[in-house]
């Protein structure tokens, strides 16, 4: 189709071919400056298994993309229920709660290791004033980096839950909260029994879209972590490939990497496609 | 939709959880913007005061004065836009034909689309930069903004197709009967009808190039050059960190895309609906 030319040439351009050289380069040792490479097989790939510094981030990027997305998924159906109802002020609400998602994330990120700044931050200040036991002083620390990490992860990105929740919410017909109540059910079991189940298929697509992009995140953990010794203990995968590829200049081995995650990636969907076969019009017209 | 909606409610628990709603949203951008006026020796003062007791404009003079802040801010318009209008272009054609024509493979290229849609950038990081240096598109506006394309591309795809869906083709064959032809049908039936979708598509896609940090990162060097992202980034490395020059910096960043996004809010709403935002 010739009108379908210019996105379908722009595409292979700019998204197949780097996955092809990807894979491609994946079987060089390469710096990621000079041109030369050497064939090396899966000698990188051999490399990487044994490695365990990439054990290590792999497990951070999944109790990060855990916590992060369980939490965003939380927050942002209860935010969703929240602005469903009507109230003084609910565009106002509104808006104000989609804005973290708006802010740049070198912004976000920045406000945030302010806000939990270990010698002026507010919030340490304001939970140390609640004199509640075992709460640490510092938080950009190893043993509690990751969490701030997570929070503000939380923070930036639970707008898009909620977006998408609500958008769904609002579709629910409102006779079946009629009929509940007729019938005497209690808030909470109208929500666990006609909302939640009339949630699922938004929350199944957002849970995987969320999943797979705070797992490949990096620019959030490389800003919160950089100049800090605390930024050990959140080298998650995403960060340990850009360091292997720009730091080190190991260009095969971080082409290595990208592909351990493009494999990931690629077993998610497809566990996720034939678990939950996607509807003929979303996929086929 | 607001008429089949439940009557207000006003408890104090509904209140207290949209209160802590608001909060949990509205606080950081509020410290921020209040560390941004605050005198150095208050900034750093324990505890600290919520309402300043002095007011300063030092970091934003510092901002604008000692910085390359503008230069910074111009390159982000300027790479953003290259990268909204060739999204664009591309995106609006080959979304349409997706939705229009039969040809065989059209499930494979749709399929196809959704999966470069949950594309994570940072799988395409080592080729695309070495790529970029080959062809002498590093520290380049364009070869930062062909980058963009890469990824803004396809879920811009994705939206614009959810979008034409939604428009019957039957319009479109009642225009062709009156004796339009496929380039009027589509400038006159169609382009007005998916206009919410295409302004949705534009604002999404200036903001993935708006946001970027990693590409940015890796392909411009030259501090003439450097995007927002990177720039403000660069103010981390001073002697000292500057706490007060670095909330100035957001909220310069923030105030341009709070205007612009209470002045679109209609209609990222309604393209968030149709396939998202993504980030």
């Amino acid at each position: 189709m010739g009108l379908l030319l210019p996105s379908a040439a722009l595409i292979l351009a700019f998204t197949l071919f780097p996955v092809g050289y990807n894979l491609w380069l994946g079987f060089f040792a390469k710096h990621s400056l000079r041109l030369t490479a050497t064939w090396v097989g899966l000698g990188n790939y051999t490399q990487i298994l044994a490695d365990p510094d990439f054990w290590r981030s792999a497990w951070l990027a999944t109790v990060y993309a855990v916590g992060s997305t369980a939490l965003q998924i939380v927050v942002g159906v209860a935010g969703a229920l929240i602005l469903h109802q009507r109230f003084a002020g609910c565009d106002f609400l509104r808006g104000v709660a989609l804005f973290p998602y708006m802010i740049p994330t070198v912004i976000a990120v920045f406000v945030w290791r302010w806000l939990m700044n270990d010698l002026y931050g507010v919030i340490p200040y304001v939970l140390s004033t609640l004199s509640i036991p075992g709460m640490p002083e510092a938080w950009l620390t190893h043993t509690t980096i990751m969490w701030v990490l997570i929070i503000l992860s939380v923070w930036t990105f639970f707008p898009f839950v909620l977006v998408n929740v609500l958008a769904r919410l609002q579709t629910i017909a409102p006779e079946l909260y009629d009929a509940a109540r007729v019938d005497g059910a209690s808030a909470v079991r109208q929500f666990f029994h006609i909302t939640l189940p009339q949630l699922r298929n938004v929350l199944l697509i957002v849970l995987l879209l969320r999943g797979i992009w705070m797992f490949t995140k990096f620019d959030v953990p490389w800003l919160l972590g950089f100049g800090g010794g605390a930024g050990e203990a959140i080298r998650t995968l995403p960060v340990f490939t850009y360091q292997r590829s720009f730091t080190y200049y190991q260009a095969g081995m971080g082409a290595a990497l990208s592909n351990v995650m493009l494999a990931l990636l690629l077993m998610a969907v497809t566990i996720y496609f034939v678990a939950f076969p996607p509807a003929e019009d979303e996929t086929d017209a | 939709m607001r008429d089949r909606r439940r009557r207000p409610v006003s408890t104090t628990a509904a209140w207290t959880l949209r209160i802590g709603l608001f909060v949990f949203c509205a606080f950081p951008l509020y410290w921020m913007l209040v560390s941004s006026f605050k005198v150095s020796h208050e900034l750093l003062a324990s505890p600290p005061t919520f309402w300043p007791h002095e007011w300063e404009l030092r970091a934003y003079r510092k901002l604008f004065y000692e910085t390359n802040f503008w230069v910074y801010f111009q390159n982000t318009i300027v790479v953003s836009a290259i990268t909204t209008v060739i999204v664009l272009l591309a995106g609006v054609i080959g979304a349409y034909s997706l939705t229009r024509y039969a040809f065989r493979g059209r499930t494979l290229v749709a399929r196809l689309t959704l999966l470069a849609y949950m594309f994570p950038p940072i799988i395409m990081l080592v080729p695309l930069f070495l790529v970029a240096r080959q062809f002498g598109l590093t520290n380049s506006l364009l070869g930062l903004a062909l980058t963009y394309i890469s990824f803004a591309l396809p879920y811009a795809l994705w939206i614009l197709r959810a979008f034409f869906q939604s428009i019957p083709v039957e319009l479109e064959h009642a225009a062709l009967i009156d004796g339009a032809n496929r380039a009027q049908a589509l400038a006159y039936v169609v382009m007005p009808l998916a206009l919410p979708g295409i302004i949705a598509t534009a604002i999404f896609t200036f903001i993935v190039a708006w946001n970027d940090f990693l590409f940015a990162l890796v392909l411009i060097g030259k501090d003439d050059l450097k995007t927002l992202a990177i720039g403000i980034n660069e103010f981390f490395h001073m002697a000292v960190v500057d706490w007060g020059l670095i909330m100035a910096a957001g909220v310069m960043v923030t105030i341009p895309a709070l205007v612009f996004f209470i002045a679109v809010q209609r209609y990222l709403i309604a393209g968030w609906g149709a396939g998202g935002l993504k980030g």
